[in-house]
C-alpha cells in the first residue's frame, strides 16, 4: 500500500499538530445538546453534553421531574461512565497524531485516522443507545402512558408539550474538523 | 466511511451559523430595541396609550403602597397601574400560608393585625438601592423588615419598649443607618397608670432609632429620643449637605388630652421638630442615656444642643425634605400656605443661637430666620413630593387636588384635581436624591363614584399622574382595598428578585430526595422531614405508603417541607383538612409548622398551590390514632 509506506511534507505535519491541537481543545467545549421548548418554559430548557460532564444541572433537575410524569428514569451525571473515558481518549488521539507530526511518517496517520473512525462510529453509537435506553424503558406504571420512543440524535421531535431540538455543538464540530484536516493532510500533502 | 463525507458539509455551515450567532448576540443590543419606545412619555401619545403594557411586556416601577390596617403592602406596576402582589406584614394571610408557618406564627406574636402606615425602600447614598423594604405597624408599635429579593416579611421588631402609635415612620436616613419611629399618641412610659389629667407632667412622646442587620436581616432598637407630649406625625431625613439630621412635624403643642379635634386646634402656630441624629448618636455612644424598659432613652433637655423646634403653620401634617437636601418643606393643615425652609440658614441659626423661645426645655428657632418661601397652595396642604426639576408637588386634602409649585422662587406653576382628599403622593424615586420626575401618584381616601359601586364601603383609590410636562396630566386611576397610606415608586431594574431558592443542602431540616424524607418520632414529638414536588408529597420514603403521617392522638408534629422543584414559578402549599394548619412552599424552600394532634381520625392533606396536571392528585393523610 503506498499510502501505508508514504511520509508527509511538512504542511501535512503541521495540519496533523493542529488536528491534535482540535482534538484537546474541543474537551473544554460542548459535544452535542439537546433544547427543549414548551408554552410554559418559552425560555427553554437546555441539556449540555461535554465530554467530561453535563452541564445545566438546574435544567437537569427539572427535566427529571417533568420526566417521571411519562416514567422516564433519571437522568443523572454519574451513570455515564463514558464523561470519565472520552478525555483519554481524545488526549491519547492527540498524542497519536503529534507523533505523525514529528516522524512524519504516514503509517501513524493511517493508524489514528482507522482508530478515530472506530472511535466515532462507537461514540454515535453510545449516543444512540443511550437515547434509545432513556425513552424506550418507560415505566409502564407512569402517570402518563406514552409510547416508548427513540428520540433522533440531530433534528427535532415533541414529546408531549415539548418541541425539543437536538444536535451536535462546537466541540463535536472541532472534533470533526480535527478529523477533516488529517484527512487533507494525507490526501494532498503526502509524498 | 460516510461519516467522513457528510463531516465536511455539516460543520461548514454550522461555522457560518455559529458565527452568525456570536455576530447577533455580541453586536445586537436587543434591550434598546425593546426600550426604545418606553424610554421618554410621548407628549402626543394619550393616557390609554401612556399607561397600557401590553401582554407580555414588564412595567418600568414597582410601587410599594402600605396597605394600613390590612397590615399588608401592595404591590403595583407604574404606568399600568396594575395589582401584582400583596405581601402580608402585620396580619396572617392563608394564600401564603403567612401566619401559619412556624417563622411567621413566631414574628406576628400575639398579634393579629396591624395598621401598616409607612413604608421606606433601604437607601445607599440617598437613593432607593432596592435591597429591603422597611414597615410600621402605627397600632402596636412594631416595625418590618421585607427582603426585596424574595418580597417575604424576613424581621418584625416589636411591640418596641415606650412607643405608641410611629405614625410618620419609616423613613431611612440616607445611607439607611436608621429607620426612625417618631410616636403619633403621647402617653406614660411603658403604658404605666396614669389619668389623662396628669398629661403635661406624666405623658411623654417618644421617637425611636431602630437599625437593621443587612447581613443576619434582623432589626434592633439603637435607642430612643424622649420628647414633650405632643402628636408626633410625618418626618424625613435630611440629605446631601443636610445630611446627619431628622425632621418631623408635630401638632397637638397645645397638649390637649381629651376631644383633640378642637383641642389640638388652638394654637395658631405647632413646630416642627429638627434634630441631630449623628450628634444623639455620639452622645448615646458616650453614655448620654437612661435605660427606661431596656431601651436607652436620651433626653435632648438634658443634653441640649441636638434637638430643637422651629414654628410651623396650624396643625402640620407632614415635612419633607427636598432631594438637592437644601430645603424643608412643611405646611399647615389647617392653614392654606406651605412653608419652605433653608437648612443652610437652619444651621446658622442653631450656631448663633438665634431663638425667639423655649418650649418644654427645647431651644424654638426664629421663624423669619429659617424661612426661604411661604406658598399659597391651597386648602389642606399635607404632603411634598419632588420631580427632580426643582419643582414641588403638594397634596390638598381639603381641595382634592395637588399644587405644583417651584422650590426656589415660591411660584405656583399648576393644579390638578383629583378624586377625591389625597393624603399621601408617592412620585418615581421621589423621596430620593434624584427623582425621576415623570410620574406621581395620588393615594386618596375617597373615592365615591369613581368605580362600580361595591355597596356602602368604598375603595380607595391610587391616580397615576404625568409630571413629565409643565402641566400635571392625569393618567389612571386604580382603585385600592383600604388603605394606600404611603408609597414608594423605584426603578423596575433596581430590585433583583430571586426566583428559586437555592439549593442548600445544609439548610438546617431540610431534604433534597425523595429517598431521604423520613419521620422522627420522640416519645409524643412527631417530625416529619418531608419533600414536595409535582405532584406528590414524600413524608417516609421506607414506608409503603409514604404520603401518610401516622401519629397518636396528643402528639406534638412538625411538618418541615422541602419544595424540591427547584423550576420558576412551580410552589407547592400543604393544608391539612379540619386542623387549620396550612404553609406555602416556593421552590427551592423549606418551610415548617407545628400543631399538636389533639382531634383522633382520619385527616386528607392537601397540596393548596396549583402545581401541575396532576396537583389535584398531590395528596396524603394524617392519621390520628385516638388514645
Ligand atoms: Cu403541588
Amino acid at each position: 500500500m503506498r499510502i501505508w509506506k508514504s511520509s508527509l511534507y511538512p504542511i501535512g505535519k503541521i495540519l496533523f499538530a493542529v488536528a491534535a491541537a482540535l482534538l484537546i481543545i474541543s474537551i473544554f467545549f460542548p459535544w452535542w445538546g439537546m433544547t427543549l421548548v414548551a408554552p410554559q418554559y418559552p425560555e427553554g430548557l437546555h441539556l449540555v453534553v461535554y465530554p467530561t460532564k453535563l452541564e445545566n444541572m438546574n435544567d437537569l433537575d427539572i427535566l427529571n421531574t417533568l420526566n417521571h410524569y411519562i416514567g422516564m428514569k433519571e437522568v443523572n451525571g454519574k451513570d455515564f461512565a463514558e464523561l470519565k473515558i472520552i478525555p483519554i481518549v481524545l488526549i491519547a488521539f492527540a498524542i497519536l497524531s503529534l507523533l505523525v507530526t514529528f516522524t512524519g511518517k504516514m503509517k501513524y496517520g493511517v493508524i489514528v485516522l482507522g482508530l478515530l473512525c472506530i472511535a466515532g462510529v462507537l461514540g454515535l453509537y453510545d449516543i444512540y443507545h443511550w437515547l434509545s435506553d432513556f425513552g424506550m424503558h418507560l415505566d409502564p406504571k407512569a402517570p402518563i402512558d406514552y409510547k416508548p420512543f427513540i428520540p433522533p440524535m440531530v433534528g427535532e421531535n415533541q414529546i408531549a408539550n415539548f418541541h425539543t431540538t437536538m444536535g451536535f455543538k462546537l466541540g463535536a464540530y472541532l472534533l470533526g474538523l480535527s478529523f477533516m484536516l488529517m484527512v487533507i493532510a494525507a490526501w494532498r500533502f503526502r509524498k | 466511511m460516510n461519516g467522513v463525507k457528510k463531516g465536511w458539509f455539516t460543520p461548514l455551515i454550522s461555522g457560518l451559523l455559529v458565527g452568525v450567532l456570536i455576530a447577533v448576540v455580541f453586536f445586537v443590543n436587543f434591550k434598546q430595541l425593546n426600550s426604545a419606545n418606553n424610554s421618554k412619555l410621548g407628549a402626543n401619545e394619550s393616557a390609554a396609550e401612556k399607561t397600557y403594557v401590553p401582554p407580555g411586556k414588564l412595567d418600568t416601577y414597582y410601587l410599594f403602597a402600605s396597605g394600613g390596617h390590612s397590615g399588608n403592602v401592595f404591590v403595583y406596576g407604574v404606568p399600568s397601574m396594575r395589582r401584582i402582589r400583596t405581601i402580608p406584614v402585620f396580619t396572617p394571610e392563608s394564600a401564603a400560608g403567612y401566619g401559619w408557618t412556624t417563622e411567621s406564627k413566631k414574628m406576628l406574636g400575639k398579634f393579629t393585625w396591624g395598621d401598616l402606615h409607612h413604608v421606606a425602600i433601604s437607601e445607599t447614598k440617598g437613593e432607593y438601592d432596592g435591597r429591603t423594604l422597611f414597615a410600621t405597624d402605627i397600632q402596636n408599635n412594631r416595625a418590618a423588615a421585607i427582603d426585596l429579593k424574595t418580597f417575604k416579611t424576613v424581621d418584625i421588631l416589636g411591640p418596641i419598649a415606650n412607643l405608641n402609635g410611629p405614625h410618620c415612620a419609616a423613613f431611612v436616613t440616607p445611607n439607611s443607618e436608621y429607620i426612625f419611629l417618631p410616636t403619633r399618641f403621647s402617653a406614660p412610659i411603658g403604658h404605666e397608670y396614669a389619668d389623662v389629667s396628669q398629661f403635661k407632667e406624666k405623658y411623654k412622646g417618644v421617637m425611636g432609632a431602630v437599625q437593621y442587620d443587612f447581613n443576619k436581616k434582623k432589626l434592633h432598637l439603637a435607642w430612643e429620643v424622649m420628647l414633650p407630649p405632643w402628636s408626633y406625625d410625618l418626618s424625613d431625613a435630611g440629605k446631601k449637605s443636610s445630611d446627619g439630621w431628622g425632621v418631623m412635624s408635630t401638632y397637638n403643642t397645645e397638649e390637649a388630652n381629651t376631644t383633640l379635634e378642637v383641642g389640638a386646634s388652638q394654637n395658631d402656630r405647632d413646630y416642627l421638630v429638627i434634630f441631630n441624629w449623628k450628634g444623639i448618636e455620639k452622645e448615646v455612644a458616650k453614655g448620654s442615656y437612661s435605660v427606661i424598659n431596656g431601651a436607652k432613652m436620651f433626653d435632648p433637655v438634658k443634653t441640649p444642643g441636638y434637638v430643637f423646634l422651629v414654628p410651623v403653620a396650624k396643625s402640620p401634617h407632614g415635612v419633607d425634605v427636598t432631594p438637592d437636601g437644601k430645603y424643608y418643606i412643611s405646611s399647615g393643615k389647617l392653614s392654606p400656605t406651605a412653608t419652605i425652609y433653608d437648612w443652610e440658614k437652619t444651621f446658622k441659626a442653631i450656631k448663633n443661637k438665634d431663638f425667639q423661645g423655649e418650649a418644654k426645655g427645647l431651644p424654638v428657632i426664629k421663624y423669619e430666620s429659617v424661612r426661604h418661601k411661604e406658598v399659597e397652595v391651597g386648602l389642606g396642604p399635607l404632603h411634598t413630593q419632588f420631580d427632580g426639576r426643582g419643582n414641588a408637588y403638594t397634596t390638598l386634602f381639603i381641595d382634592s387636588a395637588i399644587t405644583k409649585f417651584n422650590i426656589k422662587t415660591g411660584k405656583v406653576i399648576d393644579k390638578i384635581p383629583v378624586q377625591y382628599s389625597p393624603g399621601h403622593a408617592a412620585a418615581a424615586e421621589g423621596d430620593s436624591v434624584s427623582p425621576d420626575g415623570n410620574y406621581l401618584v395620588a393615594l386618596n381616601k375617597l373615592s365615591k363614584d369613581s368605580y362600580l359601586s361595591v355597596g356602602p364601603s368604598h375603595p380607595e383609590s391610587l391616580q397615576l399622574i404625568d409630571i413629565s410636562g409643565e402641566k400635571m396630566k392625569m393618567l389612571y386611576s386604580a382603585p385600592a382595598d383600604p388603605e394606600p397610606h404611603y408609597a414608594q415608586m423605584v426603578k423596575a431594574d433596581k430590585i433583583k428578585t430571586i426566583e428559586v431558592y437555592p439549593k442548600d443542602t445544609k439548610r438546617p431540616n431540610s431534604v433534597w430526595k425523595e429517598k431521604d424524607a423520613h419521620i422522627v418520632r420522640h416519645g409524643n414529638k412527631v417530625d416529619v422531614y418531608g419533600i414536595a414536588v409535582r405532584s406528590h408529597f414524600v413524608f417516609d420514603a421506607k414506608s409503603k405508603t409514604p404520603d401518610v403521617v401516622h401519629v397518636n392522638q396528643g402528639d406534638k408534629v412538625t411538618f418541615y417541607i422541602t419544595n424540591i422543584d427547584l423550576d420558576e414559578d412551580i410552589t407547592h402549599g400543604l393544608g391539612i383538612t379540619s386542623y387549620n394548619e396550612n404553609m406555602e412552599i416556593q421552590p427551592g424552600e423549606t418551610n415548617s409548622f407545628e400543631f399538636t394532634a389533639d382531634q383522633s381520625g382520619v385527616f386528607p392533606l392537601a397540596c393548596t398551590n396549583f402545581c401541575s396536571a396532576l396537583h389535584q392528585e398531590m395528596t396524603g393523610y394524617l392519621l390520628v390514632k385516638p388514645k
